[in-house]
């Protein structure tokens, strides 16, 4: 989730000290205006609808946003929610169909073969190779007949040709959504086709589509070393919540998904209740309301889905992962702390902007101003998730010829002294500049702000949530900002992972004969 | 009644995908079909351009909207100027202009005045243009001319900047063939445009090393004059204001003495051509398949963006159908026909897929390309190609920034306003038989260069299977 923080102007003190401008920099951008033009509306099945209507372009942006992420992927098929939302764009019973007719007989026919090979397949070593061989062979056949029937991205191909622009889908630990602009005249199609690919969505080419997403695991995690640190830093620093399972999902999961446990899953987690959509546009609440019952009302009622009920342990001692790689040398490192919705977490969000974001920040100015150890440091609030509690993160990228050893130990003396020292008064009114600032320019993108609404409504239960981050913000205190250190960023509550490079032995004896002639 | 309504709403999707454009026709449609409505009218206002004595050109857009200034420059000149010995001149120039102080503000001054206010100015250069960036609340306008002026004419490159961006440009070298993808997509360019041209040339620890202060304060003294720089500026302004804060700040800066160089041409021939880098610990290949592309101008551009769409942008392409929906081999894959105004484009065609297909992979999509060649598009596709574009017109036009920065680049270049409406114009009147045409003018299936980044032992065929050339191995190894 991105963060966002909101402050009131005031004049900054640092301003007029520095600047002979600052007079008369106060905005008086009237913040509540913009709030008071926002529309809710929840439709009888729980579907909570919000829109911003701007008619500045006869443009809209949309957003389905679905309370479901990565982490209620169920036990053995870690990726889910992320297949699923693949699976989204598959159509519906006639959206997406040459024959539909025939399909649901295609596609029964690719089940009962793949059972078959999952259940072979299964026995490990038992396994028969000769029937895994004949099943292989089988499915193959199976998939490319029902694919005959298939009217390939019917449904992308719809939505595009009548303007549909940006049309994606992303899925967090947090949260899956769906997202598109359209020209303002197509809203009637998109509240057709979105609720009707969720009122009934065909899982067609399911046993394709995981072909897709394990080569998307390749691209992203296996042959990028960030992204085997990355996963391998997640699932060391959380032992017991499911925020440590890979998003993507395990390669053996994937390989083993079945139509079935992705229909379960849509079944268990994609209800009304438990989705928003938000438009911000040229376009008119009552008729976004009109369309909405027309169309989304059609979607039953549905109990809520269950709700994660594990919290990760106190942490007991300090977690250490290194992966060595041909790649140069890279660090995370992550603390525990709470989920979004806790008080100290606009402290925190303030100590990691004064630790690490920006030019202007300690880690920055130690280590890459002044003693150069590295090229590359940042640091953030609320990552992997921030529903559930979750870590603030350093990033770290040693300069050449250094290591992560140097850089992890300026870290934490760079920690040790925001836990020791008061910051002053214009550090943190610094960051509130900033976070203002960064909240007014954030209301320039339409697809931006409908997400930022989707979000509040969803963390919070109120998209009101966006323009109180304020009050929140700037009750920030420079006591507050020093118990958060002190609390949070100790050597027992962290996780550090650490990509060290390999060196081949023709480099290294290169490098141990210059070291030679040196001498 | 849920299934009832359901089937109802089946008859509308049905209709609305046949009859996506052809509402009127009488009968077919019932009371519950989607007719749209008109779409709004785009109010597209009227930029104010100005030139200063000096050659500098100005264009500004009032939108009190938001209380933001925002401002974007291009500046003509960028790599294609380094020497050969000093590729990486211009990116530094383009870096230190505002990470390396100015005569009024140290780069520390610099920083913490821009992160006190939440403003931000950054800067740039790439091969062909510099750029600034800059957003601040409007009530600092002041502040943002007078910090665009010290940045663009009064940089002083202080020397620990200077050796601070050195050792991260030196990083970048060492860091540059950790993502295969990288790897591939630096080496394609290589491959297409020869590796010393200066469209795909990179830097060096050799090129890095040979860069001085003094270099870069000539370079700067050399590029930026005012008759290289397009300003413009939209937001919350009085643009009357700003005419005057930017004569007091650019009035008096002299013009450069020499016009720079023209854009070098590029030297290509045709010929098949498949090079490889090994890497064998990978388990999946990243594949480029192309040629060299054309120019913005060449008179049925448009004719290729419809092009473009049935064979490899988006969802509905060819290459998205065969390779990713029904083959299952990738993730990514597109192929565009990429075209530029100052050099050409590529024809570019990219898929990463397990080692084990590579060569399956890439036959598919030589295949499309021929197939796009010979086979003309359905009527669907035809539609699906056009209305893509068509249809998403109006997202060029819904944010003032995107307006006020095609105008500066047409300008540059000398392009008519109009000239997105031409292409637009001829977009909506191509046919099938131009489709076909175009490919067969500017596709050649049988003088493609291939390039694949990946574990040759792990291949499910030897590349010289594809009998496209006698495969060269590309040393990626970093000289010292």
């Amino acid at each position: 989730m991105r963060q966002l923080k909101v402050t009131i102007t005031k004049i900054l003190t640092i301003m007029i000290l520095l600047l002979p401008f600052a007079a008369g920099a106060s905005t008086d951008f009237d913040f509540s205006a913009l709030e008071k033009s926002i529309f809710e509306h929840s439709l009888e099945n729980g579907l909570k609808i919000i829109v911003l209507p701007r008619h500045d372009a006869p443009v809209v942006s949309l957003v389905t946003w679905v309370d479901v992420g990565a982490a209620d992927d169920p036990k053995e098929y870690s990726g889910m929610a992320h297949m699923f939302e693949h699976m989204a764009f598959k159509g519906t019973v006639t959206i997406g169909s040459r024959d539909p007719e025939n399909e649901a007989g295609l596609m029964r026919d690719e089940d009962r073969v793949f059972e078959r090979l999952r259940s072979e397949r299964l026995k490990g070593r038992l396994a028969d190779p000769k029937k895994i061989a004949a099943l292989t062979e089988e499915m193959e056949k199976a998939v490319s007949k029902a694919y005959a029937a298939v009217e390939p991205n019917a449904f992308s191909n719809i939505l595009q040709s009548e303007g549909g622009s940006g049309l994606n889908a992303f899925t967090s630990r947090d949260q899956t959504a769906y997202i598109i602009s359209m020209p303002s005249n197509k809203l009637e199609l998109w509240m057709a086709m979105e609720s009707e690919r969720f009122l009934k969505p065909l899982l067609r080419e399911m046993y394709r589509e995981r072909e897709v997403v394990a080569e998307e695991r390749r691209m992203t995690t296996e042959n990028r070393p960030m992204g085997k640190l990355v996963e391998e830093f997640i699932s060391t620093a959380f032992k017991a919540h499911p925020y440590g399972v890979p998003l993507i999902g395990h390669m053996s999961d994937i390989q083993n998904y079945s139509r079935e446990a992705a229909q379960r899953f849509f079944n268990k987690y994609y209800m009304p209740s438990n989705m928003t959509i938000a438009l911000v546009g040229d376009v008119k609440p009552e008729t976004v309301v009109a369309m909405a019952e027309k169309y989304w009302g059609r979607i039953q009622k549905r109990p809520a889905p269950p709700r994660i009920a594990t919290v990760e342990p106190v942490q007991q001692g300090e977690r250490r992962v290194l992966i060595k790689d041909k790649a140069q040398p890279a660090m995370i490192i992550g603390w525990q702390i709470p989920a979004e919705t806790h008080d100290d977490m606009p402290a925190l969000a303030a100590f990691v902007d004064i630790l690490g974001q920006g030019r202007t920040s300690r880690l920055y100015r130690r280590m890459i101003r002044d003693e150069k150890v590295a090229v590359s440091i940042s640091t953030g609030a609320g990552w992997p998730g921030s529903k559930y509690p979750s870590l603030a993160v350093a990033f770290c990228y040693p300069a050449p010829g250094k290591t992560n050893a140097e850089c992890e130990k300026m870290i934490y003396e760079e920690i040790e002294k925001l836990q020791k020292e008061l910051l002053g008064a214009e550090d943190i009114e610094k960051v509130k500049a900033r976070a203002m600032a960064s909240f007014i320019r954030g209301l320039n993108d339409n697809m931006g702000l409908a997400q930022q609404l989707a979000t509040y409504q969803q963390i919070w239960g109120s998209w009101r949530q966006l323009f109180r981050e304020l009050e929140r913000i700037n009750k920030v205190t420079p006591e507050d900002v020093q118990r958060v250190a002190r609390q949070y960023f100790t050597a027992e509550n962290r996780t550090v992972a650490c990509l060290e490079t390999i060196i081949e032995q023709a480099a290294a004896d290169k490098a141990a004969a210059k070291e030679e002639t040196k001498q | 009644m849920i299934a009832r309504l359901y089937q109802k709403f089946s008859t509308i999707i049905a209709a609305v995908t046949l009859l996506a454009f052809i509402t009127s026709s009488a009968g077919a449609v019932d009371l519950n079909a989607l007719v749209y409505p008109q779409l709004n009218q785009i109010a597209i206002p009227e930029v104010e351009e100005i030139k200063l004595e000096n050659g500098m050109r100005l264009y500004l857009l009032e939108d009190k909207t938001l209380p933001l200034i925002q401002a974007s420059v291009r500046i003509h000149g960028g790599s294609y100027l380094d020497p050969a010995d000093k590729i990486g001149l211009a990116e530094f120039c383009g870096d230190l202009l505002r990470t390396g102080g100015t005569e009024k503000y140290s780069s520390d001054e610099l920083d913490e005045l821009l992160e006190s206010i939440g403003g931000s100015a950054e800067t740039s250069m790439d091969i062909i243009a510099g750029s600034l960036k800059l957003s601040m609340l409007s009530s600092y306008n002041e502040l943002a001319m007078e910090v665009m002026a010290e940045i663009l004419q009064r940089p002083v490159f202080e020397q620990a900047k200077f050796e601070q961006l050195m050792i991260s440009a030196r990083a970048s070298v060492s860091r540059r063939n950790d993502r295969p993808d990288g790897i591939g997509d630096r080496e394609f360019e290589k491959v297409i445009y020869g590796s010393s041209s200066v469209y795909a040339r990179h830097t060096e620890y050799a090129t890095l090393n040979a860069i001085s202060r003094d270099d870069l304060k000539a370079f700067h003294q050399r590029v930026f004059r005012p008759e290289n720089v397009q300003m413009a500026i939209w937001g919350d302004i009085d643009s009357k204001k700003i005419v005057e804060l930017v004569k007091k700040h650019f009035g008096a800066w002299e013009k450069g003495k020499e016009a720079l160089p023209d854009f070098p041409k590029v030297d290509y021939q045709f010929d098949t051509r498949t090079a490889y880098v090994d890497l064998p610990e990978v388990s999946q290949s990243n594949i480029y398949i192309g040629h060299l592309g054309g120019r913005l101008t060449d008179e049925d551009h448009p004719h290729r963006i419809v092009m473009n769409n049935i064979l490899g942008v988006g969802f509905g392409s060819r290459l998205f159908k065969q390779v990713r929906s029904k083959a299952g081999l990738a993730y990514s894959v597109y192929g565009v026909f990429t075209a530029n105004i100052s050099y050409p484009g590529t024809f570019y065609n990219y898929v990463s897929t397990k080692s084990e297909s590579t060569a399956k992979a890439i036959r598919m999509i030589i295949d499309e390309i021929r197939r796009i060649q010979n086979e003309e598009p359905t009527a669907e596709e035809l539609k699906l190609g056009r209305d893509r574009y068509l249809n998403t017109f109006v997202f060029n036009f819904d944010s003032k920034g995107k307006i006020i920065e095609r105008l500066v680049y047409y300008d540059f270049f000398g392009l008519p306003k109009d000239f997105l409406n031409k292409q637009m114009e001829m977009v909506k009147t191509t046919t099938a038989a131009d489709v076909t045409a175009a490919a067969k003018k500017y596709l050649k299936p049988d003088s493609l260069r291939i390039l694949v980044v990946g574990s040759q032992k792990s291949l499910d065929e030897p590349l010289s299977a594809l009998k496209n050339g006698e495969p060269q191995a590309i040393d990626v190894t970093i000289p010292e």
